[in-house]
């Protein structure tokens, strides 16, 4: 009986975006389906969904320690160098006086992007290795909600603007971590192609229901 | 037995927005009860409670934070002695006239286009959800998804000013500031994102399900 009222529940969906209830297929991996009357995409399969995030996240752990250990962009003028990281422009906001600025920069660079490769590392992990426990889904809920507010792709535009704003003043050389934060968001960018959060879900109905 | 293809909430029926679980709401909830999601244990919720007036509150903000952003001098750059104050149309002009036009684009597009879009839709939704209009529902939420993915881009400013202010330290000689405008521009930022996260995507159809 229980199992019969769940069957149901997992094909049965609620458009987030217009609130349409509505039946659902069972998804083959590479598909996708659209709400009925809004058009907006309710799920989708993709291939190897977790093992391939799996392996980004690692990566993107490498990369990311990686792009905060050496100087991303480095100034030079008359003799003398200034270089730049993730932190250390938080740092300077800092240092002139500008605390609300400087913990804006400091969240969507570091905190946040780090609090959502970690978290995954964990989901993915707890799912991978089936360690059931409560926390995975509070946390990859949380993850869901601050996604918007990681703006490392953003940082690096504003790395671009600035350097050729400063080519004219100065030389301006490209750090190491430059090319390890450009890997970076390469691989976050294809993590967020390859990822289909509702596999996770699946997992956790099936664990808690 | 509940209806396939009608509004969830008309039958006591509610999807996590977060899990996309489905849950029928007890029948008997108190005022200040509230009903959390079995699998992910958000808060469940037919529509954001106070949507309406909370985004239009942080549009509002948005909105009068815009003007102070745009005639406060966003970064001051000292050169040899002389500080030239900067504010994010003066900047673009600046770029401009060096003939860097993509980039002159790119700053234009993220920290002018971008706010202003936002708050135009924002309003433009507000009101139209309030007068229960039924004009292209579709196109509307496809509206409000592009608002919320774009926003995050006129941050770009910010980012360029907290780079420049760690790299240009050659005291007299050349040194890069924060001004006021970057404040401002930071919290216009901040607020329409807030906004956007707040604003019930859901209402916009509701004038559809009668």
């Amino acid at each position: 009986m229980r199992e019969e009222r769940d069957k149901q529940k997992a094909h049965l969906r609620v458009c987030g975006e217009c609130d349409l209830l509505q039946k659902t297929p069972e998804l083959q991996a590479g598909q996708l389906i659209r709400c009925v009357r809004c058009q907006s995409i309710i799920e989708k399969k993709r291939y190897h969904s977790l093992d391939r995030s799996l392996a980004l996240v690692l990566t993107g752990l490498i990369l990311f320690f990686l792009s905060n250990m050496f100087p991303l962009l480095t100034l030079k003028a008359q003799g003398v160098e200034f270089d730049t990281n993730l932190i250390a422009s938080s740092i300077e906001l800092l240092r002139i006086d500008r605390p609300f600025l400087a913990i804006l920069v400091f969240v969507t660079t570091i905190v946040v992007p780090m609090f959502s490769l970690f978290g995954m590392l964990f989901v993915f992990m707890s799912v991978k290795m089936r360690w059931h426990n409560e926390y995975v889904g509070p946390i990859f809920r949380y993850l869901h909600n601050t996604q918007v507010w990681g703006m490392l792709e953003v940082f690096l535009l504003a790395i671009m603007v600035a350097g050729v704003k400063l080519a004219d003043l100065a030389e301006v050389i490209p750090g190491i971590s430059l090319y390890s934060f450009f890997a970076l968001i390469l691989v976050l960018a294809t993590l967020g192609s390859t990822l289909s959060p509702d596999e996770i879900w699946d997992h956790e109905r099936e664990a808690q229901l | 037995m509940s209806t396939l293809n009608q509004c969830a909430r008309a039958q006591g029926i509610v999807g996590c927005q977060h899990c996309h679980t489905v849950t029928k709401l007890p029948k008997d909830i108190a005022e200040n009860q509230c009903v959390r999601c079995p699998v992910c244990h958000a808060k469940l919720e037919s529509r954001i409670a106070h949507s309406w007036g909370k985004t239009l509150a942080l549009v509002l903000a948005a909105t009068f934070m815009f003007i102070p952003a745009n005639i406060l001098p966003i970064m001051n750059v000292t050169y040899l002695g002389t500080g030239t104050p900067d504010t994010i149309i003066a900047g673009v002009m600046k770029l401009l006239k060096a003939e860097m036009w993509p980039l002159a684009l790119i700053v234009f597009v993220a920290s002018f286009v971008v706010p202003i879009m936002k708050i135009v839709v924002l309003f433009g939704l507000l009101i139209t959800v309030k007068m229960k209009s039924q004009w292209r529902p579709v196109g509307r939420t496809r509206l409000f998804q592009i608002t919320e993915f774009v926003g995050r881009w006129s941050m770009v400013d910010i980012f360029v000013l907290a780079i420049l202010v760690a790299l240009v330290q050659f005291g007299n000689l050349a040194s890069v500031d924060a001004g006021l405008g970057a404040l401002s521009f930071a919290a216009v930022v901040v607020l329409t994102m807030f906004a956007a996260h707040t604003f019930d995507q859901r209402l916009i159809w509701d004038a559809m399900n009668d």
